[in-house]
C-alpha cells in the first residue's frame, strides 16, 4: 500500500518537474538581489525562503482568481542558481497538469506586486520578474511648477527694486527743482556780495564763473593714484 | 562745454572693475577649458600667455588709450582719428547689436534652471515616465536626462532652423526678466553700472573658490586635473593650437566691441589706464585658468561616477547572464572577471553582444565638450550627483548669471555711448533711451525662445560677431599705427599719463599685432572656403542626440547679411564722407565764386 502511494507521489513529482522548464512559455524567471538591496542587514536565501514565495505566489493568484484555492503545491519551482534565481509555473488548483495561462499570471502578480515585494523587503528592481515590468510611479506634477514660484519672488522683488529706482529719482528731482528756486532767490536778494569763487578738482581757483576750464593746461599732479 | 558735462566713474576702482565684469564672460568657462582639453593640458599655456602679451594686452591698451583721449563713444572716437573712418565704430554698434540681440537668451536659459533648482529633486536627474508607465520616455532613454532636459524642457527644440512654431512661455517669462535686469543696470548710465559692477565682478569669484573646494574634495577630481596639467608638447606643432590661443585671447578680452573704448571715455584724461589695462588682462587670463582648473575636477568627479556606474552595470549583466552568487563580483574585480568569463565560455558571452560595455575611464575623460553643452548639460550632470545638489546648483547658476549680465552690461554701454554723443539723441534723457532700446532688443529676441531659436543662436554666436571683430580690430591696430601715427598716439599717451609707452608696446603695435591679426583673418577666411556649406547641429528626436545639418538658402543668406553688414559699414562711411566733403567743398567754392 505505502509502495503504490511513493509510486503515485514520485509520477506526480516527476510530471510537475516536466511542467517546470526554463523558458517555458506560462512560467517566469524571478530573479532576487538581497545583497544589493540590504547589504550588511541581507538574509540567506534558503528553502524557507524559498517556502514563503511559493505561498506569496499562491496568494496572489487567490486574489486574481476570485474562488480558486491556490495552495502552495500549486506553484512548481525549478532550475535554482546561486545568484538567487528561478523559473516558477503555476498550475491549477483543481487540475495539476495544466498550468495557468502566462498571461493571467502576469497580472496576478501585477496587482500584488507590492505586497509580494515588502514579504522580502525588496523592491520592483531587486526582485525581478522577468518578462514583467514594473510600473512606475507617474511623476507627480504639482498644481504651480515650482520655478513659476521662484520666478515670481525675482520679478516681484526686482519690479519692487525698479519702482523704488524711478520714485526717487523723482522724488531727488524734484528736490533740486526746489533748491534751485531758493538759490535763484537767494540771488537776487544778496547782490552786494560777490558769488564765492568755486575750487576746482586740482586745487586752483577759478575767479571768473563763465569761464570754461582747460583741465590740459593744469600743471599740478598728472598721474592719479588709483 | 554747458551744463550737461561727461559723466564720471565715481572712482578708478569703478572702471577697473567695469572692465574686469565686461571681460569676463562666459567664454572663460565654457571655451577656454575646452582648448586646454582639445591642445594637450598644460602645454596650451603656453601658446596662450604668449598670444596674452604679443596680442592681448597691446590691443587692449591700444583701445583704452582711444577712449580716454576722445572722452568720445565708438563713431566720435574713430571719426575724430580720421574722418573717413567713422565707420569702424558704426561697424563695432552693428557688432555689439547683434551680441545684444542673442546673448541674454543665455541669462534666460541660466534664470529658467536657476528656477527649476529649488525643488527636492532636481528636474534633471530623472527622465520623466511615459504615458504607459512602463518605463522612461524613449527620447529621453536613447540621450541622457540632462540633454533631454536642456533641449525638450527648456529649449523644446525643433528638428530643423525651418521649423518653427509658437514660443516656450518658461522661455520668454526668464527672457523678460533678464531684460528688466538689464535695464535696471544700465538705467542712469555709468552711474548705475558703476554700482553694480562692484558686485557683478567679484561675487562670481566668490562662488569660483567655493567650487574649487567642493570640486577639489569630490572623488576622482584629482583624474580629472592630472588629466589637464599633464601637457602633451607635441600638441604644440599644430598650428591650431597657437590659432586658437590667438582667438581666444583676442574674444575673450571683448576687443572690438566698443565696450572698452566707452568705458574709457568717462575717465578721468589723466587716470593711469596703463596699470589698469596690464591688471584687467591678467585678471581675465588669470580666471580662464582659475575656471578651467574647477572644470577639470568637475570633469574628473564625472568620469568616475559614469566609470563606476559602467562597471555596476557590467557587473549586473553578468551576474544576470552568468548566473552567479551576488558577492562574487564587485567593483574591482569585474573587469578581471569579464576576462575569465571570456574565456571559459566564449560562445555565451559572444551571445550578450553590445550590451558588453567598454568601460575605460580615459574615455570618459576624453569627452570634450565646450559652449552651452558643457555650461548648462556636463555640469548639471556633475551636480546633480554631488551631495546637496540644489545648493550646487543655485550657486553654480548664480554664477552665470552674474558674469552674462555684467557682459551684457558692458555691451550695451557700448552702444548707448557712441548714439548718446549724437546731437539728435542727446536730448533725450538716459533713462527713456536706455528703456527704449532695451525694449526694441527684448521684442527682436523673443525670435530666440521659439523652438527653432536655438539653431538662430547658434547662427549669431558663430557669425554674428567673430569674423567682424577681427576686421575692426585690424582696421583700428593700422589706422591708428600708420594713418594716425604712431609718434602721434604717442604723444597723445604721454599727455595723459606722463610718460610715453614702452617699446616693447610700439613694437606691437606696429609689427607683431597687425600681423597676427592679419594672419587670423585669412585663417577665417580660408576655413570659411573650405569648409563649404555652412552646417550647424540639429537635434534629432528619434535618435536622441545631435547630427550635423545643412544650412538653408535662406539661413546661408542670413549669415551673409551677418558677415557683410559689419564689414561693409567702413568703405559705406568712407564713402558717404567722400561724397558730402566733395558736395560741401563744390558749395563753398560756389559761394565764393559768387560772392
Amino acid at each position: 500500500m505505502s509502495g503504490k502511494v511513493i509510486f503515485l507521489l514520485s509520477v506526480a513529482l516527476s510530471s510537475a518537474q516536466q511542467l517546470c522548464t526554463p523558458g517555458a512559455s506560462d512560467g517566469y524567471k524571478v530573479r532576487l538581489s538581497i545583497r544589493t538591496a540590504l547589504g550588511d542587514n541581507a538574509y540567506v536565501w534558503s528553502q524557507n525562503e524559498l517556502f514563503l514565495f511559493r505561498a506569496t505566489l499562491a496568494f496572489a493568484m487567490r486574489n486574481h482568481f476570485d474562488g480558486q484555492d491556490f495552495q502552495v503545491a500549486n506553484i512548481i519551482v525549478c532550475d535554482e542558481t546561486p545568484r538567487v534565481s528561478f523559473w516558477f509555473v503555476v498550475t491549477w488548483p483543481d487540475d495539476a497538469t495544466r498550468l495557468v495561462d502566462g498571461g493571467e499570471v502576469e497580472q496576478a502578480i501585477r496587482k500584488s506586486r507590492k505586497r509580494i515585494n515588502s514579504a522580502f523587503l525588496l523592491n520592483d528592481w531587486t526582485l525581478e520578474f522577468v518578462g514583467i515590468a514594473p510600473t512606475l510611479a507617474a511623476s507627480q506634477l504639482p498644481a504651480t511648477p515650482p520655478w513659476l514660484i521662484a520666478f515670481g519672488v525675482v520679478m516681484g522683488a526686482v519690479g519692487a527694486g525698479f519702482i523704488i529706482l524711478v520714485v526717487s529719482a523723482a522724488v531727488q528731482k524734484r528736490r533740486k527743482k526746489k533748491e534751485n528756486v531758493e538759490d535763484v532767490a537767494e540771488d537776487e536778494d544778496s547782490d552786494v556780495e560777490a558769488p564765492a569763487p568755486k575750487p576746482l578738482k586740482n586745487g586752483s581757483v577759478r575767479h571768473e564763473p563763465s569761464g570754461v576750464s582747460n583741465i590740459a593746461f593744469s600743471d599740478d599732479e598728472r598721474v592719479t593714484q588709483m | 562745454m554747458g551744463e550737461d558735462a561727461r559723466p564720471n566713474w565715481d572712482s578708478p576702482v569703478q572702471f577697473l572693475l567695469a572692465c574686469v565684469s565686461y571681460a569676463v564672460g562666459l567664454g572663460n568657462v565654457w571655451r577656454f577649458p575646452y582648448l586646454c582639453q582639445m591642445h594637450g593640458g598644460g602645454g596650451f599655456l603656453i601658446p596662450y600667455l604668449l598670444m596674452l602679451f604679443l596680442e592681448g594686452v597691446p590691443l587692449f591698451y591700444m583701445e583704452l588709450a582711444i577712449g580716454q583721449k576722445m572722452r568720445l563713444g565708438s563713431i566720435g572716437a574713430w571719426s575724430a582719428i580720421n574722418p573717413y573712418l567713422g565707420g569702424v565704430g558704426l561697424a563695432s554698434i552693428v557688432a555689439s547689436v547683434y551680441l545684444c540681440l542673442y546673448y541674454n537668451i543665455i541669462n534666460a536659459w541660466s534664470f529658467w534652471y536657476l528656477f527649476n533648482s529649488f525643488q527636492s529633486f532636481l528636474p534633471w536627474s530623472d527622465c520623466p515616465v511615459n504615458s504607459n508607465l512602463t518605463g522612461p520616455l524613449e527620447e529621453c532613454q536613447k540621450a541622457s536626462s540632462t540633454k533631454y532636459f536642456f533641449f525638450r524642457e527648456t529649449l523644446n527644440i525643433s528638428s530643423s532652423i525651418e521649423e518653427n512654431g509658437g514660443i516656450h512661455t518658461g522661455q520668454v517669462l526668464c527672457f523678460v526678466l533678464a531684460w528688466v535686469i538689464t535695464y535696471l543696470f544700465i538705467i542712469h548710465g555709468i552711474k548705475s553700472s558703476g554700482k553694480v559692477v562692484y558686485f557683478t565682478a567679484t561675487f562670481p569669484y566668490v562662488v569660483l573658490v567655493i567650487y574649487l573646494i567642493r570640486g577639489l574634495t569630490l572623488p576622482g577630481a584629482i583624474h580629472g586635473i592630472t588629466y589637464m596639467f599633464t601637457p602633451k608638447m607635441e600638441e604644440l606643432a599644430n598650428p591650431t593650437a597657437w590659432i586658437n590661443a590667438a582667438t581666444q585671447i583676442f574674444f575673450s578680452l571683448g576687443l572690438g566691441f566698443g565696450s572698452l573704448i566707452a568705458f574709457s571715455s568717462y575717465n578721468q584724461y589723466n587716470n593711469n589706464f596703463e596699470h589698469q589695462a596690464f591688471t584687467v588682462a591678467i585678471i581675465n587670463s588669470g580666471t580662464s585658468i582659475f575656471a578651467s582648473i574647477v572644470t577639470f575636477s568637475i570633469y574628473g568627479f564625472k568620469a568616475t561616477v559614469n566609470y563606476e556606474n559602467c562597471l555596476e552595470r557590467m557587473r549586473i549583466l553578468l551576474l544576470n547572464s552568468f548566473n552567479l552568487a551576488e558577492d562574487t563580483i564587485n567593483k574591482s574585480n569585474v573587469l578581471d572577471w569579464i576576462k575569465t568569463l571570456n574565456a571559459t565560455y566564449p560562445e555565451q558571452f559572444a551571445e550578450l553582444g553590445n550590451k558588453v560595455e567598454d568601460c575605460d575611464l580615459n574615455d570618459e575623460l576624453d569627452t570634450a565638450v565646450e559652449g552651452v553643452g558643457l555650461a548648462f548639460i556636463v555640469y548639471s550632470e556633475a551636480i546633480q550627483n554631488m551631495p546637496l545638489p540644489q545648493l550646487w546648483s543655485v550657486l553654480y547658476f548664480i554664477m552665470l548669471l552674474l558674469i552674462g549680465l555684467g557682459s551684457m552690461l558692458g555691451n550695451m554701454t557700448a552702444i548707448t555711448t557712441p548714439l548718446r554723443d549724437l546731437k539728435i539723441l542727446s536730448k533725450v534723457s538716459n533713462e527713456v533711451f536706455n528703456g527704449i532700446l532695451c525694449l526694441i532688443f527684448l521684442l527682436l529676441g523673443l525670435a530666440f525662445t521659439t523652438p527653432s531659436g536655438n539653431y538662430w543662436f547658434t547662427m549669431f554666436n558663430d557669425y554674428g560677431a567673430s569674423f567682424s571683430l577681427l576686421f575692426v580690430v585690424l582696421i583700428e591696430i593700422i589706422t591708428v599705427s600708420y594713418l594716425y601715427g604712431i609718434k602721434r598716439f604717442e604723444k597723445d599717451i604721454e599727455d595723459m599719463l606722463g610718460h610715453r609707452p614702452n617699446w616693447y608696446l610700439k613694437i606691437m603695435w606696429m609689427i607683431v599685432s597687425p600681423l597676427l591679426l592679419i594672419a587670423l583673418f585669412i585663417f577665417y577666411i580660408v576655413n570659411y572656403i573650405r569648409g563649404g556649406t555652412p552646417t550647424y547641429q540639429a537635434w534629432d528626436k528619434e535618435l536622441g542626440k545631435t547630427v550635423v545639418t545643412d544650412y538653408p538658402i535662406f539661413g546661408q543668406v542670413f549669415i551673409a547679411i551677418l558677415l557683410a553688414s559689419a564689414v561693409s559699414c567702413v568703405p559705406l562711411t568712407a564713402l558717404y564722407v567722400y561724397c558730402t566733403n566733395r558736395k560741401h567743398s563744390t558749395s563753398i567754392k560756389e559761394s565764393a565764386i559768387s560772392a
